[in-house]
């Protein structure tokens, strides 16, 4: 391990044992400017948040609100026009891709291999940043692949070819390869989109339980309103590139403002897990 | 679980450069000319001893003069070819990407067209106008891979797509040029159409065969250096950047290290077809797609198969000779759709 | 650097052995005077390429990469001493027997080196510089000829005799060619020439240029070629033959046959119907002598020249076309084929290979 990444975990730790935030986003923009000589578009206005460890953060809003602008500004993908992004100290934008894959995982919908390939060796990939950039993978790094398949429950699909895994078991072992990185920040964008309800849960429910037993940070994009309102311990809501409202579901899952922002009338109550719940009323008013 | 190790790479390397070893040994065996095995024993290793002053028959002499300088030159051009294959099926994300696709073949067959045309109203002494086709073939080579390269930009960065539609439409252009200059010019260009389908058989002096190999040696590893990050570029280029890939210049060493290793191939062998488009397949096949292994057992795999069908070239209307891309494509596309099918079932 | 170079180390390991055999091979070649028989003797010449040429004398041993140089050397009764040739080289009968190095363009180097050829006869219009230089590399010698005009011909054959070491063949042969022409062109003189167009090929329509020695041989037989072109072998089109209305055409051909099918087929199409010459059947077959730059174009010529000018041989009655005849044998097809076969592998190349130059 080098010196650079053994001291990015002595940070962790510290973070974690001190409750202190670990992913600040400071009055980030990002506008796309088709032509260079007119008025850029604002995708994103100034929009700033918090998240600690543990913490699973849902960006939460309709379609063409700024949230995969936001998350991959977080994931470094893209740079901002203005604030600045920290992840433990660092500004994410500003590693190299290596350094930055050591510390933030993107977990994706779906995978598109060009040449078939085993799980294990699909999950083996996560692995890639740490290390060496021309190597073979050493025996740390297999067990930690082993045990990436083991969190998510896909012990037994590791041998499998990826193209004959589908749905919910895919999305388990996109994800096993992201904790494969051991990151800190582990970003997912509508991750429950191709997914069935039994799919979408068990996900969640991996989210959640990972989240708090390695100490991760979540920030999930979304427009589902329950599942957000059920896992995530913290809420972004964002319409047409600004951010309204961070905090807490309580404070989010007011009837006016998502009626607001949604353009559909609701209701909203407490669910019987103590979070909210929103019911979409149809049609008439 | 059994990710790939060091010791495995080197035992399948060595397999294969044990049947490179056979397929030398048959291919110095067998041309016009028949050779006995303890005669070529006895004189190789009078060679390795030093004594080559004792090799006094023509058959040595044939050998290592005609023979070997060839076996060698295949063995160059036909890992040059696989290499550059792999990577522009793994640059271009596109199995059927070879290293011609790009362009850089055509605007190498123009160089040396050029060259034969300007030949003869220049001066040279003869050591230089032998060499002038293979020096005009890769400046040819050379502009086409820079040419190609700003055209496939897109927002500063290699784009693959760019970068096929860019490089198919200048191996397009610089092709219409070539017939039309090959119609109009048929006198001085009579010479060109061999050449144009893949022949090794064109005398280099020793120094070419250093540069050839020493540039071999260090395209090759700096391809090989990306090897892990090809791996992930093949799972998606936005993937592989949140891996860690540094795509923008896995993609720019990739692109000119396999381009000049086209370049270098076709500059002395002409267009020699299908090796660098299904070796890698084969190797695939039986190696599976890292890069890692890909690329050695690739190479060492393409100057087998440019080797034999060399061979075969030489042997097979003796004394007559067929153009080695002639033999390459023979046995090539059907083997190719043999590939597709089974990989459909 | 553990998991990079190993692989590539025992490539270049093996490479490196291959390349020092190959170094440690090629050295004895180039410091010796190699494969020719042990004679000290060199005489310097230039070729008609203007190459200095290091000719071991005396030569024995000759290997001819071109079927004109071939007929040569029977001409100058050299034979016993050309020990490899073509396989187009099929004039005269006894040249097919002669061992065969491969074909003009590209022979097998190993066949000619072993051989011990004390010289190798090449001609510019028809051999490659490369098979020169290889063979220069191996420490053999090579003599180019070049001959542009029926007279080059004649004196590019005393040449090539004085360096065989046979002047006086040379001069022999070359003065027969020089009388047999000035008959010609005596009988010749009260007939004014014939306008024509020597088809060299029809599909394209490919034609000879001014500067050859196809050209020439036309003009001795009283003929002019109505092609003015500064290439070999213009493709000419068919348009401007239609405004020159040639008044014959000519068609060099080992199998006789197969030309008045072809003019019939030609005949119907419109744009070859515009040609008179092809209306009325006006055209001329003569062998394909006329293609090789050798003492039997004279041959060729006077067989043209009775085709075209029949009056002017008046007392000789049977046509020379079926002396020509006698002399045609299954394998001169493939010298009619060899004389334009890279034109027509040019065109069939480009045809095939779409948007790419000789695709994969």
């Amino acid at each position: 391990m080098t010196a650079a990444s053994s001291h990015a975990r002595h940070l962790a730790e510290a973070s974690r044992l001190a409750n202190e935030i670990r992913l600040s986003v400071e009055q980030v923009s990002y506008a796309h400017s088709a032509n260079p000589g007119q008025a850029p578009l604002f995708t994103l206005e100034a929009t700033s948040f918090q998240a600690r460890p543990g913490e699973i953060v849902a960006i939460l809003g309709p379609n063409a609100s700024g949230k995969s602008t936001l998350l991959r500004l977080i994931s470094g993908a893209l740079a901002p026009l203005s604030g600045r992004i920290l992840l433990d100290g660092f500004v994410t934008h500003s590693l190299t891709p290596r350094t930055r894959a050591q510390r933030i995982a993107v977990v994706q919908q779906e995978s598109t291999l060009l040449f078939p390939a085993r799980a294990w060796e699909f999950v083996l990939q996560g692995r890639h940043s740490h290390g060496r950039s021309l190597r073979f993978e050493s025996e740390d790094d297999v067990l930690i692949a082993k045990n990436a398949l083991a969190q998510v429950g896909a012990a037994d699909l590791s041998d499998r070819w990826m193209d004959q895994i589908s749905g919910g078991e895919k999305q388990r072992i996109i994800l096993a390869r992201a904790l494969a990185q051991q990151p800190l920040l582990l970003l997912l964008d509508e991750p429950t989109l191709h997914l069935d309800i039994a799919a979408q849960v068990g996900l969640l429910d991996a989210l959640r339980r990972l989240a708090a037993e390695n100490r991760y940070t979540v920030v999930v994009v979304t427009h589902e309103l329950n599942l957000a309102a059920e896992y995530a311990d913290q809420i972004v809501l964002m319409q047409r590139g600004r951010c309204l409202r961070v905090g807490p579901p309580s404070s989010i899952y007011q009837r006016e403002l998502l009626e607001q922002v949604f353009q559909t009338p609701l209701s909203v109550e407490l669910g019987s897990s103590g979070r909210p719940r929103v019911t979409v009323l149809s049609g008439t008013q | 679980m059994r990710p790939l190790t060091l010791r495995r790479l080197l035992l399948q390397c060595l397999i294969l450069i044990v049947i490179l070893f056979f397929v030398v040994i048959v291919a110095l065996k067998f041309g016009a000319v028949p050779v006995s095995l303890y005669a070529l024993g006895r004189d190789l290793l009078r060679v390795i001893f030093g004594q080559s002053s004792q090799i006094s028959t023509d058959y040595g002499l044939i050998i290592l003069n005609i023979r070997l300088p060839r076996i060698l030159l295949g063995i160059i051009v036909g890992a040059s070819l696989s290499v550059a294959g792999t990577s522009f099926q793994a640059l271009l994300r596109n199995p059927l990407a070879d290293p011609f696709v790009l362009g850089v073949s055509s605007g190498a067959s123009l160089g040396a067209i050029l060259a034969l045309i300007a030949e003869p109203h220049l001066a040279l002494s003869p050591v230089f106008s032998a060499l002038l086709t293979p020096l005009g073939a890769f400046l040819g080579a050379a502009a086409t891979i820079a040419a190609v390269y700003f055209l496939g930009r897109h927002e500063g960065q290699i784009d693959s797509t760019t970068l096929l539609l860019g490089g198919v439409i200048t191996g397009s252009f610089l092709s219409a040029i070539i017939m039309f200059l090959m119609s109009t010019l048929t006198g001085s260009l009579r010479g060109i159409t061999f050449w144009l389908m893949g022949d090794l058989s064109t005398p280099l002096q020793k120094s070419v065969y250093w540069f050839l190999g020493i540039g071999f040696f260090v395209a090759a590893g700096a391809i090989y250096t990306t090897a892990s990050d090809l791996n992930l570029l093949l799972a998606g280029e936005k993937e592989a950047m949140h891996l860690g890939v540094d795509v923008p210049r896995v993609r720019l060493v990739v692109y000119i290290a396999a381009s000049f290793l086209t370049g270098l191939a076709v500059s002395v062998s002409g267009v020699v077809g299908y090796v660098g488009l299904i070796v890698p397949h084969i190797m695939r096949f039986i190696f599976g797609s890292d890069h890692r292994t890909l690329l050695p057992t690739a190479a060492i795999g393409g100057a087998i198969a440019v080797v034999v069908a060399d061979t075969l070239a030489r042997t097979v209307v003796a004394p007559t000779e067929v153009p080695v891309g002639a033999v390459t494509a023979v046995i090539g596309a059907p083997l190719f759709i043999y590939l597709l099918r089974k990989r459909l079932t | 650097m553990k998991g990079f170079s190993r692989p590539l180390l025992r490539s270049a390991v093996f490479v490196a052995v291959a390349a020092s055999l190959s170094c440690a091979g090629l050295t004895p070649a180039q410091s010796a005077p190699a494969i020719s028989s042990a004679s000290p003797a060199f005489r310097e010449v230039t070729d008609e390429t203007g190459r200095a040429v290091r000719v071991p004398q005396p030569v024995n041993r000759i290997v001819s990469l071109a079927p004109s140089l071939t007929e040569t050397v029977y001409a100058l009764g050299l034979q016993d001493r050309l020990v490899g040739d073509t396989v187009y080289c099929d004039y005269p009968a006894d040249a097919q027997k002669k061992t065969k190095v491969g074909d003009t363009i590209n022979p097998s180097l190993e066949q000619i080196a072993v051989l011990h050829p004390d010289l190798v006869l090449v001609t510019k219009g028809l051999n490659h510089l490369e098979t020169v230089q290889s063979l220069e590399n191996l420490g053999i010698s090579s003599y180019a000829t070049d001959p542009h005009s029926v007279n080059e011909i004649s004196s590019s054959t005393r040449k090539l005799a004085d360096i065989l070491g046979a002047p006086e063949a040379g001069a022999s042969v070359a003065r027969e060619m020089e009388r047999h022409l000035a008959d010609l062109q005596k009988r010749l003189a009260a007939s004014p020439s014939k306008r024509v167009l020597f088809v060299v090929w029809h599909q394209p329509l490919i034609s000879v240029g001014k500067h050859t020695f196809i050209a020439d041989a036309l003009r001795l037989a009283g003929a002019i070629s109505i092609v003015d072109s500064e290439q070999d072998w213009p493709h000419v089109s068919l348009e401007e033959i239609a405004r020159l209305q040639p008044d014959f055409l000519v068609f060099a051909a080992s199998h006789s046959e197969s030309v008045p099918s072809t003019v019939e087929a030609l005949a119907i199409l419109p744009s070859w119907g515009m040609l008179e010459a092809v209306n009325n059947r006006r055209y001329a077959v003569i062998s394909d002598a006329v293609n090789r730059p050798a003492p039997r174009i004279i041959s060729a010529i006077e067989d043209l020249a009775r085709q075209l000018h029949p009056d002017a041989f008046a007392e000789k009655p049977e046509s020379g076309k079926g002396k020509m005849e006698k002399e045609i044998t299954p394998r001169n097809q493939a010298s009619f084929a060899q004389s334009f076969f890279l034109l027509a592998g040019l065109r069939k190349d480009s045809a095939n290979c779409g948007g790419r130059v000789c695709a994969r």
